[in-house]
């Protein structure tokens, strides 16, 4: 179907072993399992590699499909910083992503914590309501609040992207933050209820403390689905000084009547992606930790 | 001097009087634009020779108003989406707007340009007439014309001796050489490769007014029946419904075509290409019997409702579409000036050795049919055509069915 | 893991009472959804019931269904209707595939786990629109990755149009979709095989059952609960897909989907009526997809709701 598609894992657990038996040959399963991590790890790095590798190319380069730059250059960067439209796209990206987590974590956390902990009438249709917004098309509700942000004067804000984003960016939040004070033993709490304390203050005192890894791998979720927002980018903003990255990477690509601009969207996308990338290596262990909370739990 | 917009609530689309639409519509006075300041943003897709950019640096340093230029992306159609999205969100971001020729009715239709009838008066004579047409709305200029654009037939010198004078000749070569290739993707520029040959037969899509569907007449089914047999047939290759400018000027400067159409810019690329000393271009051909004729392309510079500076507007759109910068966009950024007089200038005529015959295309060139739901309209056309090219529908089912998704395009509410 | 409820401690101290406080403290997140995503709904309801003039700006007219009406008959609709459920089938089973084999592939205990990991965790970081972009860079024509290689290599279809063309375009976006998210599914679906104890394997073995009966008879029906959820995340976002199609070939040659194709009405062809009732309609068949499968699954999402 696919150039590169790479074949399914080899070492899918049916072909364990040559001998198929329990205690297979070691050896031929071992040859296999490395195949299959190669095989991974090829499928998954190597179109970011040539992503990489195109940014570097300039001019007649681009036209080939070398595998390594033949005249490596940082033009490409160079230019793009350069230019005053894109650095305030990440300028606003950065900023309306960090005012999204924050309150996707301090609602959420507050959402979180009574969903998990305290009694009270139609949680499951909070639940359900919290949970049906993950699942909302966007396109539903970007015409309507292009018209409201028109009428109120947020078209073409920072401030106006922020509730689109919030939304978006709630429900992951809080079904983590929700698992993870889970996690932590009532007896904590009920102690500190014991001593005197109200639900806030344990809520404050005991179990946000315990749960500060939850707000990490929350945050991060948050951070990555406000920083990915792509159709509302589009429709909530037209001037440079309000549009974030991915619009503005939008505004890169173009006609084909000229030149394809590959070099500077390719560098481009690896400034805007590498940080991220970055990030989500160091915090690896939480992120998976975090999208595998209650998936597991059943 | 700007009257305020009042919102015209009127019957149902289809009926009503020639100048309903457009009865409030602010204008812009001559006279002002010499007492302007301040700062005006124009707002233009991206500015690929530089010329934009000098245009502003130029302008500002000569007076009082500031000019900004604000980029849109490359293609035409997301273009026009940006400054939609703009003006229906009524933002006074852009001031002086580069609009494709074919906006001008919708623009106006929606009260988002300003009126500068007056402007335009003052000056009326410098401008090619046919150019001056795609500014025209229900007997009003919103737009000054800023560039202009017509298609050529381009050909090989080694293979063919003399262009032929007629299309029918063209193909006929074509099928014997190696075909001609054109813009045949289902898109815009498929309804002007088509209105190209309708017009030469003498074909119409709508009446004079805008009221009527003339399409569907023997002319538009000739048309149609000898473009879907010349890529039946061999003379163009089965490729070219998926090629647009950039694709089939690809194929034509690898040696893979003998003719091709397209517009003035592939032709200083030519040069630069490993066919520069084998081609030449040469004005449409006739259909049959009728004049060649061809379909303008371009920019107009027009002055937006919501713009807060619209006399510093008015003053840059008259300094684009002044006779020094007209000879400027033409030499520097290959860009045709809709004015008569820069195409006899030597320098223009250094850099555009076909200057001359690209006036004559100009002038001989009509616009596209001039009404507010030009998209749609198009749509119809480009779509069908592009059926009838792939074989999906004969061409005379092709013409009756355009002509009622026009008609339906016209009742759009 | 529960211990056994106590019985509830009298409060001392004075603050909101249980209820009140889970009003107060679920509140903030309810407003924030309402405002954004319940009254824009409704909104979006409204304004799929008229017709907004596109040559008289600020004309609108009541119009019942005759929105949904037209939406229902044209073509254009149910194109798009079929390319997203195309998409999302062959896209989310060849995700859940690989992803169950990737996942497989990971747990076998071995070092260097961890990198593959954070290997695996690459395709996700990388910007959405800015995948698309890079996966529209590779399949150009002529320039393209892909073209260059199979012409290098000799194989055919080294001058496809690949995105010019219905079949093919639509293959690169599932390709594009695959890569970015196998992985991630690959995550999901390994947190699930870890918690998997070994002596149900070990007994397994024992028994005699071969390594494909293990994966039938234990590793499936064990993962179950993950692959569920990772399946229901990944088909509702396969039903909204947007940004892929919007950067490879903006909805041309086949590859139109329910949300795009309402973008372009709404946008390029300033029809907010009809938009409205494409979008509300693609609203109600996400929706439809997702209680459906919250019948199936429910059993999952109501845990957390649980009191423990």
């Amino acid at each position: 179907m696919t150039a590169e598609a790479v074949p399914r894992s080899k070492s899918g657990t049916p072909a364990r072993g040559a001998a198929g038996g329990p205690k297979g040959s070691g050896r031929g399963r071992q040859a296999l399992l490395w195949l299959a991590v190669i095989a991974i790890m090829i499928f998954c790095l190597f179109p970011f590699y040539w992503l990489i590798n195109t940014s570097l190319k300039t001019g007649p380069d681009l036209s080939s499909a070398n595998l390594l730059p033949p005249n490596p250059s940082l033009k490409n960067y160079d230019s793009i910083f350069t230019d005053a439209d894109f650095t305030t796209a990440l300028r606003n990206s950065v900023i309306v992503a960090s005012i999204t987590t924050f309150f996707a974590l301090l609602f959420g956390s507050f959402a979180g914590y009574a969903l998990a902990r305290l009694r009270f009438r139609f949680k499951f249709v909070i639940l359900a309501i919290v949970l049906s917004i993950s699942t909302f098309p966007p396109i539903a509700i970007a015409a309507p609040i292009f018209k409201l942000w028109t009428d109120t004067g947020l078209y073409d804000t920072l401030l106006g992207l922020i509730p689109p984003y919030l939304t978006f960016s709630l429900p992951l939040t809080i079904y983590i933050l929700a698992s993870f004070f889970k996690e932590i033993p009532r007896e904590l709490e009920e102690a500190a209820l014991v001593d005197g304390a109200t639900h806030f203050q344990a809520f404050r005192k005991v179990v946000l403390p315990l749960a500060a890894p939850g707000f990490v791998t929350a945050g991060l979720l948050a951070f990555i689905e406000a920083w990915n927002q792509f159709l509302f980018a589009i429709t909530l903003t037209s001037s440079p000084d309000a549009r974030p990255v991915p619009a503005a990477l939008a505004f890169f690509t173009g006609s084909q009547k000229f030149e394809v601009p590959l070099g500077t969207i390719t560098a481009a996308t690896v400034v805007i992606t590498v940080p991220l990338v970055i990030v989500v290596l160091i915090f690896q262990k939480r992120i998976v930790a975090g999208l595998t909370a209650g998936a597991v739990k059943g | 001097m700007s009257a305020a917009l009042a919102v015209a609530a009127i019957a149902v689309a289809g009926c009503g009087d020639d100048d309903e639409d457009t009865e409030s519509a602010k204008k812009v006075e001559p006279g002002a634009a010499e007492q302007a300041k301040g700062n005006v943003n124009w707002c233009i897709g991206k500015d690929t020779t530089g010329t934009f950019s000098k245009a502003v640096k130029e302008f500002s340093s000569q007076g009082q108003v500031k000019a900004n230029l604000i980029e849109l992306p490359a293609a035409a159609d997301e273009q026009r989406t940006q400054l939609v999205q703009r003006l229906q969100a009524k933002s006074s971001e852009c001031d002086v707007l580069g609009m494709d020729v074919i906006w001008t009715a919708e623009f106006a239709a929606q009260s988002w340009l300003q009126d500068v009838s007056d402007i335009v008066a003052e000056r009326k004579d410098v401008w090619i007439p046919s150019t001056l047409e795609t500014a025209k709305y229900e007997d009003k200029y919103w737009a000054l014309p800023y560039n202009t654009n017509a298609g050529f037939v381009y050909y090989r010198t080694d293979q063919v001796q003399e262009p032929p004078d007629n299309w029918q000749a063209v193909y006929s070569e074509a099928a014997k050489g190696d075909g001609i290739v054109y813009q045949g993707a289902r898109y815009e520029g498929l309804t002007v490769n088509f209105l190209e040959l309708l017009y030469s037969a003498g074909g119409k899509v709508l009446s004079d007014d805008g009221k009527t569907v003339e399409i569907d007449s023997p002319e538009a089914v000739e048309v149609l029946k000898f473009m879907a047999d010349g890529i039946e047939q061999g003379a163009a290759p089965k490729a070219v419904t998926t090629y647009m400018e950039e694709e089939s000027r690809r194929a034509f400067e690898s040696g893979g075509a003998t003719f091709m159409r397209n517009w003035p810019y592939a032709y200083s690329l030519g040069k630069d290409s490993k066919i520069a000393e084998d081609f030449d271009i040469t004005t449409f051909p006739k259909f049959g019997e009728g004049e060649g004729a061809g379909v303008l392309g371009g920019y107009d510079v027009a002055i937006s409702a919501y713009s807060k500076n619209p006399d510093g507007a008015a003053a840059f759109a008259e300094f684009l579409t002044s006779p020094d910068w007209q000879k400027t966009i033409m030499t520097e950024a290959s860009l045709p000036s809709t004015l008569t007089k820069t195409y006899d200038d030597p320098a223009v005529q250094k850099a555009f050795p076909f200057a001359v015959k690209l006036r004559t295309a100009v002038e001989q060139a009509q616009p596209r049919p001039v009404t507010p739901v030009y998209p749609q309209v198009s749509e119809a056309i480009f779509k069908n055509v592009h059926l009838a090219l792939q074989g999906k529908m004969a061409p005379d089912e092709a013409i009756k069915t355009m002509k009622g998704d026009i008609d339906k395009a016209l009742q759009t509410f | 893991m529960e211990a056994a409820t106590v019985a509830r401690p009298r409060r001392r101290g004075s603050g909101l009472s249980e209820r009140r406080l889970a009003a107060a403290m679920v509140s903030p997140s309810m407003i924030v959804i309402t405002l954004v995503a319940a009254y824009p709904i409704g909104y979006a309801i409204w304004l799929s019931l008229h017709e907004y003039s596109v040559r008289v700006p600020g004309l609108s007219r009541w119009s019942g269904l005759k929105n949904y009406d037209t939406a229902l008959s044209s073509s254009e609709f149910w194109e798009a209707l079929r390319n997203t459920f195309l998409f999302t089938g062959i896209s989310v089973t060849i995700e859940l595939v690989l992803g169950i084999a990737f996942a497989l592939a990971m747990h076998q205990a071995f070092k260097g786990r961890a990198v593959l990991r954070a290997t695996v965790l690459v395709p996700w970081a990388v910007l959405t629109f800015g995948s698309g972009l890079l996966w529209r860079s590779i399949f150009e024509p002529d320039l393209g990755f892909a073209n260059s290689m199979l012409s290098a290599l000799g194989l055919p279809g080294g001058d496809i149009l690949w995105l010019g063309q219905e079949g093919y375009a639509m293959a690169v976006m599932i390709c594009a979709d695959i890569w970015k998210t196998a992985p991630f599914m690959a995550l999901l679906l390994l947190a699930g095989l870890q918690v998997i104890p070994d002596d149900v394997y070990d007994a397994a073995k024992v028994d005699g059952a071969s390594a494909w009966q293990r994966f039938l008879r234990i590793t499936l029906p064990l993962l179950k609960p993950a692959i569920l959820v990772a399946l229901l995340f990944r088909t509702l976002d396969a039903l909204r897909v947007f940004d892929l199609p919007f950067a490879l070939t903006g909805g041309a040659n086949g590859t139109n989907t329910l949300s795009l194709y309402a973008y372009q009405e709404l946008t390029a062809n300033r029809l907010v009526g009809l938009g409205s009732a494409l979008s509300v309609l693609t609203f109600l068949i996400v929706m439809i997809v997702s209680f459906m499968y919250i019948r199936f699954v429910g059993g999952n999402i109501r845990g957390l709701a649980d009191e423990r």
